[in-house]
């Protein structure tokens, strides 16, 4: 955090210390609390019965072996002992971590700057006209886009490499060579989350305060100045928002991969998802597949954590 | 310095940089443009190729804006399918899910960024950490316990489960606190209540926000396939998506430009919803954000 | 399973729990399910649920059409069909399973020749031999209609699990625009691979906007049926004792029914012996040669969409495809059909659909009765509109049928059902397909068909233990 910042925390502390010590500041802090757990209530209530306990109860199962058909059997840490032996399950880990990576740096970084670019637009009509055009392919399902995808980069037949032999460049074997094949995954992938990093940050650049645009412009600061030291700061809290929400999205990156290459070719986009699934509902090995849920779950937080700890660096807050 | 003062000098910055800024301008445009382009571009071969036969999607190169416009693909959804039913269906579905978000992911979102409770930060990291585990994992006991308060095969069954969203709560967190605590603070010394502080100082504030959730949410909820696949039985109650895979056929012996008009039918009401909320909400908003 | 699902464990319970606890006892509420529909209160009137892979439009009119035979059966009875259709297996898989989890499992299911002997195997559906010899009197006319290859690979163990009502067979399809082009004439019903390869170079010569030839990654019809024409399979053929129960009773004339028992075992793996080495790399010599390109995975709909468009010259596929063609705009007459062609066999692959009923069911008998109408020749047109798959009785095959949608050598569909195995389906199919089609895309990019079908028979020989 910068100093002004600290000097304002600090103070602001202060000031919230020094009014703890005041008589009937217990009982306000009591209505606080009170006051707080009240607006929390609702979300906390329809998100411990339909997603938390689900997970608790999922969580536990990867504790037993069970096919669905018949109960489930008790079998301790094994499930465990063998899933870090077990190569195509750590190397579906492998496959997400480097799709997720890839996913989340263009997500944020073209999100950003077209959310920049539309922002500095004069006119409204042109803001509208490119804000609705860049949020469009957000609104086809993965479904859909798999599918018109399959056809866009199949490898003889497709629009792009027409295109690109038109311009005298060889035909790229997309769907068909394992490297390749993961390129056009994230690509897939990010032609539309630009969508939502976009929007978020649109929202964000719009709530910049206007006085403080002028102050910087009246003190001389040219554009870039004003986006790196003034405008990413300020929207830092939704930039560091984006970037965890892409993460977690990225690393568990299910449809694409499945509808378009079923984890292949080979294994190179078999992401932990996808094996999870083939373990659980294929094979109907639910226990297994918990276990591998339970790692995914683990590093997902490790990597949560890592950016928030970051941010403490990196995020500035009013 | 005096007014007169001020203004040369300002005008001799702006001369100074207008060159710069000007380049800066066309580049920006040009990057913008190639932007469209591939935004645009698949959706815009899907839309073209819904308008013609199957057998000539694979004509390369495509006819862009075909010369015979053929609605059949998209009358034979109509005919195929009670895409009407459908439509409603996830109208309502989709409309109480966004307005249920808003109400309880603003209140919380709130209240984790501006007021003080014991053990705030343990709720909302666990709050976190269920956007973690795929819906896959835990389809099976949602379901379960769907069937447990007897909602199976109703609109209920995707509704109530997503009234409460730690995405959602996460979103509105963070734009909360980006705004300044001060406004609240000076607020609740002229004696607001706590209530009051939120309802008059910061709610008005959020509206790029909650219009953001509301827009996320509208298209994510929208395009949902997974829930309303396992939940639904009656046909009467299939939600958009989930009524759609039917023009695919059996093994995919479905016409692909049927299927294509049908992902340009889904996408309409969201499209439509976007320009209205872009133009009330997030415009609307600018002049009044910080004044 | 055992136990109730419904009072003993209701929300309240669940609800009061945290921790570890919690997590155990939801475990125990899974474990404890049953059918007996414990969310709602059941009456004595009886609602059969069916889910089945197909057509909802269809399912509709189905349910719709049937309600007055059923109510005949039983005034109180009804049928509810949920259709499950376009998607992959693996979702209509998921669907079902967790229906079989929360108690609620159907009465009915369709299941096709992928997942029969799991859902056997695992005591899902129940065996139909008691009802068959029954009501042995009337399905004669159904025995008689419908193709004992077919009826065989509905049977596990001695049992019969499913009455079939379509199936589809891997026949190559050709586009006779590109024949007539490179100056081809139709291919015979005896034609071997070397006519094969040499009207495949032919139709190289037409230039690089088509291919001569085109396929698709799956168990079916892909260059598992070279594998079968090379006299080979993925797995051991074997054939389980027993079935004499129908075989005398429904078959006793009929020389296709010579040999048959009781059902496909399906044994050790041979995914790298030498007829499959031979096989893959004959596919991946094909791409060498510029004679088809790399193929893609899942379920087939580009591959019929480029066919459509005259981009390909010969292909794989089945009955389903005279009306996928005719959907997708291709006319009638620009197609047509022969048998797979001979390498050092005349073996060929299928794979069947059928109706089995759910061992958990409490109304066998009803369900028994509707079965035993969805194979009624009306039901078949009224389930799948539009030739979408090859109807099991050989009533139903006329040219009337094919006459709008073509093609014109539609008998090929159920001459080819004579010395054909069906596709390799035991009860560890799900991850079997699943290695089939990694380690088939792995040959395709890499060029090395042995390595890849070493790593599949190890694949193969983990699935088949850990089963």
């Amino acid at each position: 955090m910068s100093t002004a910042t600290e000097t304002r925390v600090t103070a602001s502390r202060a000031k919230s210390l020094r009014a703890a010590r005041r008589p009937g500041a217990r009982r306000a802090a009591r209505r606080e609390a009170v006051f707080g757990y009240l607006m929390i209530g609702l979300a906390v209530a329809f998100v411990s019965v339909f997603t938390l306990i689900p997970i608790l109860v999922s969580l536990g199962l990867s504790f037993f072996s069970w096919d669905v058909i018949t109960p489930p059997q008790f079998v301790g840490f094994k499930n465990f002992t063998r899933l870090f032996s077990d190569g195509q399950v750590l190397s579906s880990f492998g496959v997400t971590i480097v799709l997720a990576i890839g996913i989340v740096v263009l997500q944020i970084a073209l999100g950003l700057l077209l959310a920049v670019l539309v922002n500095n637009r004069k006119h409204k009509w042109t803001k509208a006209l490119f804000r609705t055009t860049f949020y469009l392919p957000l609104l086809a399902s993965t479904a859909a886009v798999s599918i018109f995808m399959g056809y866009l980069f199949d490898a003889k037949f497709g629009l792009i490499n027409y295109y690109l032999n038109e311009i005298g460049l060889p035909s790229v074997p997309w769907l068909v060579n394992p490297t390749t094949a993961q390129i056009t995954m994230v690509l897939v992938v990010v032609w539309q989350q630009v969508g939502f990093t976009f929007v978020l940050f649109v929202a964000s650049l719009t709530s910049v305060p206007t006085d403080v645009l002028e102050a910087a412009s009246i003190d001389g600061a040219g554009p870039w100045r004003t986006l790196f030291r003034i405008k990413v700061p300020l929207i830092s809290p939704t930039i560091l928002f984006a970037t965890v929400v892409a993460m977690i999205n990225a690393m568990q990156l299910f449809d694409q991969p499945f509808i378009m290459t079923k984890g292949g070719p080979g294994t190179a986009t078999t992401t932990a998802t996808i094996s999870m699934y083939q373990t659980g509902f294929q094979n109907l090995q639910f226990g297994y597949a918990s276990a591998i849920a339970i790692l995914l779950l683990v590093i997902i937080l490790i990597v949560t954590g890592v950016q928030f700890l970051a941010a403490r660096k990196l995020v500035f807050y009013q | 310095m005096t007014t007169l003062e001020v203004e040369s000098t300002l005008r001799e910055a702006g001369r100074r940089r207008r060159p710069i800024v000007k380049v800066g301008s066309v580049v920006g445009m040009i990057v913008l443009i190639i932007g469209v382009i591939f935004a645009f571009g698949p959706l815009l071969w899907t839309l073209s190729t819904s308008l013609r036969t199957p057998a000539e999607a694979f004509t390369n190169p495509p006819q862009w804006i075909p010369t015979d416009w053929d609605f059949g693909n998209y009358v034979a959804v109509f005919n195929e399918i009670p895409i009407g039913q459908f439509f409603l269906n996830s109208v309502i579905v989709t409309v109480l899910i966004v307005a249920g978000q808003t109400v309880t992911c603003t209140l919380s979102g709130y209240a984790f960024a501006m007021v003080s409770f014991p053990a705030k930060n343990t709720i909302f990291g666990v709050f976190l950490a269920t956007m973690m585990v795929p819906l896959q994992t835990i389809i099976i006991p949602v379901f379960i316990i769907v069937r447990m308060f007897g909602l199976s095969d109703s609109l209920s069954a995707l509704i109530i489960p997503a009234l409460g969203s730690a995405f959602g709560t996460f979103l509105m967190r963070q734009y909360f606190m980006q705004m300044p605590r001060e406004l609240g603070e000076a607020a609740r010394i002229d004696g607001a209540t706590q209530f009051g502080v939120f309802w008059h100082v910061y709610a008005r504030m959020a509206s790029p926000a909650i219009a953001t959730l509301a827009i996320l949410n509208f298209s994510g909820f929208w395009a949902e396939f997974y829930r309303p696949l396992i939940f639904l039985n009656s046909q009467s109650n299939f939600t958009l998506p989930l009524g759609l895979v039917g023009l695919q056929g059996n093994l995919g012996t479905g016409s692909i430009s049927v299927v294509l008009a049908g992902v340009i039918l889904a996408m309409i009401p969201s499209v439509l919803l976007f320009i209205f909320a872009q133009r009330y909400f997030i415009e609307g908003v600018t002049a009044g954000s910080f004044r | 399973m055992t136990g109730s699902f419904g009072p003993t464990m209701d929300r309240r319970t669940l609800l009061k729990l945290g921790g570890t606890g919690l997590a155990l006892t939801g475990l125990a509420s899974l474990a404890a399910c049953s059918s007996s529909g414990g969310g709602g209160g059941t009456n004595a009137s009886a609602t059969l649920k069916m889910l089945y892979f197909g057509d909802q439009k269809a399912a509709t009119t189905i349910q719709k059409a049937l309600q007055p035979q059923i109510k005949k059966i039983d005034k109180n009875a009804g049928l509810e069909i949920t259709a499950i259709n376009g998607t992959d297996w693996n979702d209509f898989i998921a669907k079902v399973l967790t229906q079989i989890a929360a108690g609620s499992a159907p009465d009915l299911v369709s299941v096709a020749t992928e997942g029969l002997q799991q859902m056997a195997a695992k005591q899902m559906i129940m065996p139909l031999d008691s009802y068959v010899t029954k009501d042995m009197s009337s399905l004669k006319s159904y025995f008689d209609d419908v193709h004992p290859a077919l009826v065989e690979s509905m049977m596990y163990q001695g049992h019969l699990y499913e009455l079939t009502d379509s199936f589809n067979a891997g026949s190559m399809f050709y586009s006779t625009d590109l024949y007539s082009q490179a100056g081809l004439t139709a291919p015979s019903d005896k034609w071997t691979m070397d006519d094969f390869h040499n009207n495949a170079e032919k139709l190289a010569t037409l230039g690089s906007k088509t291919n001569a030839f085109d396929w698709v990654v799956r168990l079916w019809g892909s260059w598992t049926s070279f594998l079968y024409a090379n006299d080979g399979n993925l797995l051991t053929e074997g054939k389980y004792s027993g079935g004499d129960w129908l075989w005398n009773k429904a078959y006793a004339d009929n020389p296709q029914a010579k040999g048959r028992r009781g059902g496909w075992k399906w044994g050790d793996p041979t995914a790298n012996s030498k007829a499959a080495i031979e096989a893959l790399e004959y596919v991946i010599e094909l791409q060498r040669a510029n004679l088809s390109p790399s193929p893609d995975v899942g379920g087939g709909g580009t591959l019929q969409g480029l066919f459509a468009s005259g981009r390909i010259g010969m292909t794989i596929g089945g009955g389903f495809w005279a009306g996928g063609l005719h959907n997708a705009g291709m006319k009638d007459g620009s197609f047509d059909v022969q048998k797979f062609p001979i390498w050092k066999s005349d073996k060929s692959l299928f794979g069947a659909g059928g109706y089995g009923i759910f061992n958990t069911s409490k109304n066998k008998d009803l369900a028994w009765e509707v079965v035993k109408m969805l194979v009624k020749p009306e039901t078949f047109d009224l389930v799948y509109p539009g030739n979408v798959t090859t109807p099991a009785r050989k009533s139903l095959m006329t040219a009337d049928r094919y006459k709008t949608t073509g093609p014109d050598h539609w008998s090929v569909f159920w001459d080819q059902l004579d010395g054909s195995v069906p596709i390799s389906a035991p009860p560890y199919y799900q991850a079997l397909a699943t290695s089939l089609n990694q380690r088939t895309t792995q040959a395709i990019s890499s060029g090395n068909a042995k390595a890849a079908l070493d790593g599949m028979q190890s694949d193969l020989e983990k699935a088949q233990a850990n089963s």
